[in-house]
């Protein structure tokens, strides 16, 4: 890179950063392509050679993994975006969605500026006549709204819910604050049960980490995935590939792997077997995995523990009454006498429909061929028993002593920020402190005993609260990031809520909820502005990246962070000091790079400057780690400082007992709601254990809406690049296609190709039919991504929008969102 | 003087299309025109259905036969191996879409696959079929860069543009290398698991002749005579990314 510096002159990039392009970029020429050629061209097809290339630091957007990006920016044109090599999670690597974020920007239907609503009607059918305002007329258009409601005792009518936020200028600075200052616990409902909530609550009920994990995939020797699409969805997407290429191309010895999904798909296809069951049973699969360790003997000794008397008393059908010495788990005999006894590979057979053999194979080598990894994601928690599938999975690690240990799994550390400009609590009034908003349950009904007492979020039933009136109305809703109009289970039902409240939308997008609001605010596209964001769970140690702008904003719009500190600044009371404090996002960011300077990064980032000019800061190693059943914390030098029971309890296994607990003491710290809301079986009902899922319909075929590789955050939909690759397993190239099964396609009398009609019990859509082996006969996977009502001129009436046929069912513990649980019928069309 | 040529370890492909969307991005691409793209195929039935995929840029060949059969001779063998198409000499007969047995040459003016057609959102000036605001600065017909103009046929150039400014005698393109990424074709700087390898065949001591002799790298259709300096490394059967068999149905 320092020869290419030299092939531009210094004038040259002021030029070109003083044409609007961001600073700290660093600069690349095209020197040397042939310029001598370009004399003996004609004149009217001149080759073209441009050396003011600038490239600078950002972030990609296309899915949670927030890997490092380079954006190549020529005269003030975005034309290129590869991997940043310095980057841990994209290291120069990119994932078939990276290269789509120029269509993003130059997007022709993007909002060009602020705008109100003047038809009053709302509707699919309803041209809500948008005109143009200010910034300042948007911006104070909510401020009044808010200040309003809160002259009235009524702050808690006013939510603000989101879905993908990235860090500390848009959601942690800026909204989530906002709640406590304005007094609403309807600020900051996130999307996170419509997400992946299903394995946090899982990892919570069982080792006491309410997160995602932090995978070590690179020194595993064995995975065993179960409804995570490695290849094609699982995060982070880019660093699963490169993971892929090293552990079954170059590491000696080859990682084996086994996959568990509802149909043939790459990650299946790509590993060394392939078990496709019946959705919603991979707790059972897990469970007779369980019991296979079990009964052979195979459980991991130093972590696990042994029986008193050395032999193994674990034999199938019998209960087992001797002593077993545990040493970091809880629960283990009890376990299998009450469950696990039962759970035979030949009973699992029928349940899941793998055959016996194969889930003996399977169990012996993941619990011989260590360090193994059991990980699961949302085709296995995406059902009414999705914690209890999620438990048993996860109960796997421990079996084989994979937590904490090299090539297992972990959590997350978070990055080493310096403090925002204002602290909230120096900003509160009495109202804040002690309004009526202190005395009502959220809109959602999270953590109350009506609702979900153990979700994290419920976006899902804000519609069917508020129509209800239970447990009130709202008055003014506000988006962030999602479109729950489009991808919410029985989505129409938010169109009805929507047209009764005052909307507010800041998507850059004419998304359906735009179509629903009063009030457009847009927010800047990802390669316009300042953000910043560390990482979701990745390999452990902390680590943040940075956005910055490659160009101005081509139109009239402001990043989200800069909209909410604007809204707060107009906010009545001392909420207004708060926001006037943080002036903007980048003096936000600012502020948190001075953390980087006390705890530089390995990159050598220790400033502002510095993370702008790597994009990314981290620090290695992961502080834990357990070796052979005992317990590390890093020293500077190495894993060398044994931790006590209860430094492993604070830090590592946050259980009530300090263990992994197959008996979760989580659960049992709301017994009788458990109890009385799932009416589980009192002596299993806080152990993984086996319950047949509650599919919704009754037709006689699973539907499926699988997530596909090409599904770049809610926008491939109007990409046409993006959607003529969207399905390429099953020739979707126009639109996604329903994978159905040839029994099925005869049985009901319609060839590959033919229009079909999928209907459930809220109603019916159409697809267009790819009759294939692919899939089971007993499922149909019809791909989410169309089926769009508004979006742009691509997006519109393109496919089906299989989530107007989805039942709003959720698992009563995790609160996750049941989208894969329907049954439907089929029918030509 | 290097005979540019690229390795495909089929073995670590994970068919996730990421060399195509890089090489449409990086050539100013239609919808569904790739360059690059990776074709998906089944087989068997259920419960052991086989899913299979095969990535398949220009081979590149040493005797092109969309070469001779140009009646213009607008495509041609550049001295470093590299298969191109001058524009300004393509008159649009398409007989080298027929003659080429891998299916890898687009004509401009065909129907759109994804409607409304983008050509006519981003209208192109005076030859150019359309004009994006994302292209690329690289405009150079005499070897067939940038945006395509009516009337012609294009394919992949193995990022001509990129790879003619590598300092001579570089033996392999390496991605990973700072100073040589700038000139590393678009779909191997970005593949994720590494299945891509670009570099002088001509150079035994190359990372690319080294795979080829130690995997036994193979051609695709090698019996039809036209070489290709594209080679597959296909691990010896547990890959999942293959070759495909004469009655694979094929998908997409």
């Amino acid at each position: 890179m320092e020869l290419l510096k030299k092939l531009i002159s210094r004038r040259r990039f002021l030029q070109v950063s003083g044409a609007g392009t961001a600073a700290g970029a660093a600069v690349v020429g095209s020197g040397g392509l042939g310029i001598g050629q370009l004399s003996t061209l004609k004149e009217a097809t001149a080759a073209t050679v441009d050396s003011n290339t600038v490239v600078n630091k950002s972030i990609c957007a296309q899915c949670p993994a927030r890997c490092g990006i380079d954006v190549y920016t020529t005269n003030g044109k975005v034309h290129a975006i590869y991997g940043n090599a310095g980057h841990p999670i994209a290291n120069g690597k990119g994932c078939p969605k990276m290269h789509l974020g120029t269509y993003i920007l130059y997007d022709p239907d993007r909002f060009k500026g602020p705008m109100k609503r003047t038809n009053p009607k709302k509707g699919r059918d309803e041209d809500p006549k948008f005109v143009p305002i200010t910034w300042d007329e948007a911006w104070q258009t909510v401020a009044d709204r808010m200040n309003t409601l809160r002259d009235k005792g009524e702050s808690h009518r006013f939510g603000l819910f989101f879905g993908r936020g990235w860090g500390a200028t848009d959601v942690g600075v800026t909204l989530a604050p906002m709640a406590k200052l304005y007094g609403s616990p309807n600020i900051g409902i996130g999307h996170s049960s419509m997400c992946s909530d299903g394995s946090v609550l899982a990892k919570q009920c069982t080792d006491g980490n309410a997160s995602y994990s932090s995978y070590d995939y690179r020194n595993a020797n064995y995975l065993l995935m179960f409804g995570a699409n490695f290849l094609e969805s699982f995060r982070p997407y880019n660093n699963n590939l490169q993971v892929w290429g090293y552990i079954r191309g170059e590491k000696a010895p080859k990682t084996r792997v086994t996959a568990v999904d509802v149909h043939m798909n790459q990650t299946l296809s790509a590993s060394d077997r392939a078990l496709i069951i019946k959705p919603g049973t991979d707790g059972a699969l897990a469970l007779a995995i369980a019991h296979v360790i079990l009964t052979e003997g195979l459980w991991d000794r130093n972590f696990v523990g042994n029986f008193a008397d050395g032999q193994n008393h674990f034999k199938a059908g019998e209960p087992v009454d001797t002593a077993f010495n545990e040493k970091w788990t809880q629960g283990l005999t009890e376990w299998w006498n009450v469950e696990l006894k039962d759970r035979t590979p030949k009973w699992a057979e029928g349940v899941t429909t793998i055959p016996a053999d194969l889930i003996v194979k399977t169990a012996r080598e993941f619990a011989t061929t260590k360090p193994a990894i059991a990980l699961f994601e949302r085709g296995a928690h995406n059902h009414s028993n999705g914690v209890l599938n999620g438990m048993a999975i996860h109960s796997l690690n421990a079996l084989v002593g994979s937590l904490f240990a090299e090539g297992g799994l972990a959590y997350q550390m978070g990055p080493a920020y310096g403090p925002a400009p204002a602290n909230p609590d120096d900003h509160l009034d009495d109202y804040a402190k002690n309004g009526p908003h202190k005395d009502v349950p959220r809109i959602d009904l999270k953590g109350h005993e009506d609702g979900y007492l153990f979700a994290k979020n419920m976006l899902q039933e804000v519609p069917k609260n508020h129509l209800a009136s239970k447990p009130y109305k709202m008055d003014t809703v506000m988006f962030y990031m999602t479109n729950p109009v489009f991808s919410s289970p029985d989505a129409t039902a938010w169109e009805k809520m929507l047209a009764e409240v005052f909307v507010i939308d800041t998507s850059p997008f004419p998304g359906e909820t735009a179509m629903m609001a009063d009030l457009i605010l847009p927010d800047s596209t990802y390669l316009e502005r300042w953000q910043d964001a560390p990482t979701y769970p990745f390999q452990g140690w902390p680590l943040a990246q940075i956005r910055t702008p490659a160009i101005k904003p081509l139109y009239d719009t402001q990043t989200f962070g800069n909209t909410l500190i604007e809204i707060g600044k107009r906010l009545k009371g001392p909420a207004s000091e708060y926001y006037a404090k943080l002036e903007n996002v980048e003096n936000i960011l600012r502020h948190l790079a001075k953390g980087f300077e006390t705890t530089p990064g390995d990159n050598g980032v220790n400033s502002f400057e510095s993370w702008v000019e790597k994009g990314v800061w981290y620090k290695k190693p992961y502080h834990w780690r357990q070796v052979r059943g005992e317990f590390f914390e890093w020293d500077g030098q190495g894993w060398n400082k044994p931790m006590s029971a209860e430094d492993v309890k604070k830090k590592l296994l946050k259980t009530e007992s300090g263990r992994f607990e197959f008996k979760s003491s989580y659960l049992d710290s709301k017994r009788d709601w458990v109890l009385e809301k799932t009416g589980r079986d009192p002596a299993k009902f806080n152990f993984p254990h086996w319950e047949e899922p509650r599919y919704t319909g009754s037709g006689d075929l699973h539907f499926v809406t699988s997530k596909n590789a090409m599904h770049a955050e809610g926008r491939s939909a109007n990409l046409p690049n993006a959607i003529a690759l969207m399905q390429p397993t099953a020739g979707g190239r126009r639109q996604v296609c329903a994978e159905v099964h040839p029994s099925v396609a005869k049985a009901k009398g319609f060839k590959d190709g033919d229009l079909i009609r999928i209907k459930s019990t809220l109603g019916e859509i159409t697809a267009v039919a790819r009759v294939t082996e692919l899939t089971r006969p007993d499922t149909i996977v019809l791909p989410f991504e169309h089926g769009h009502w508004a979006h742009g001129r691509w997006a519109k009436g393109r496919g089906s929008h299989v989530d107007s046929i989805i039942d709003n069912q959720s698992d009563r513990i995790s609160g996750m969102a049941n989208y894969y649980t329907g049954k439907v019928t089929v029918e030509k069309a | 003087m290097a005979k540019w040529g690229m390795v495909i370890d089929l073995e670590k492909c994970t068919g996730c299309q990421a060399c195509s969307t890089a090489c449409q991005m990086e050539n100013s691409r239609l919808p569904g025109e790739n360059y690059q793209d990776v074709l998906y195929y089944t087989e068997g039935r259920q419960p052991t259905p086989q899913l299979k995929w095969f990535p398949r840029p220009c081979m590149h060949c040493e005797e092109p036969s969309c070469m001779h059969v140009c009646p213009t001779k607008a495509t041609y063998k550049t001295e470093d191996g590299v298969v191109l198409i001058d524009w300004d000499k393509c008159i649009g007969c398409k007989y080298c879409m027929i003659a080429c047995p891998y299916g890898v040459r687009f004509y401009t003016d065909e129907k759109a696959l994804i409607e409304p057609n983008i050509k006519q959102v981003f209208k192109g000036d005076g030859d150019l079929s359309w004009n994006p605001p994302y292209k690329g600065p690289q405009q150079d017909p005499k070897h067939g860069v940038g945006i395509q103009p009516n009337g012609v046929v294009s394919k992949c150039n193995f990022c001509y543009h990129k790879i003619s400014k590598a300092p001579k005698g570089t033996a392999d393109l390496d991605e990973s290398n700072p100073e040589l990424v700038e000139y590393v074709p678009a779909c191997v700087r970005t593949c994720a698991p590494k299945a891509r390898y670009f570099g002088d065949l001509d150079n035994p001591n190359s990372q690319v002749s080294r795979l080829i002799s130690d995997k036994q790298g193979t051609r695709l259709l090698d019996h039809t005579g036209n070489k290709p300096q594209v080679y597959y490394l296909t691990g010896g059967g547990a890959a999942a990314a293959a070759v495909p068999g004469t009655r694979a149905n094929k998908k997409a």
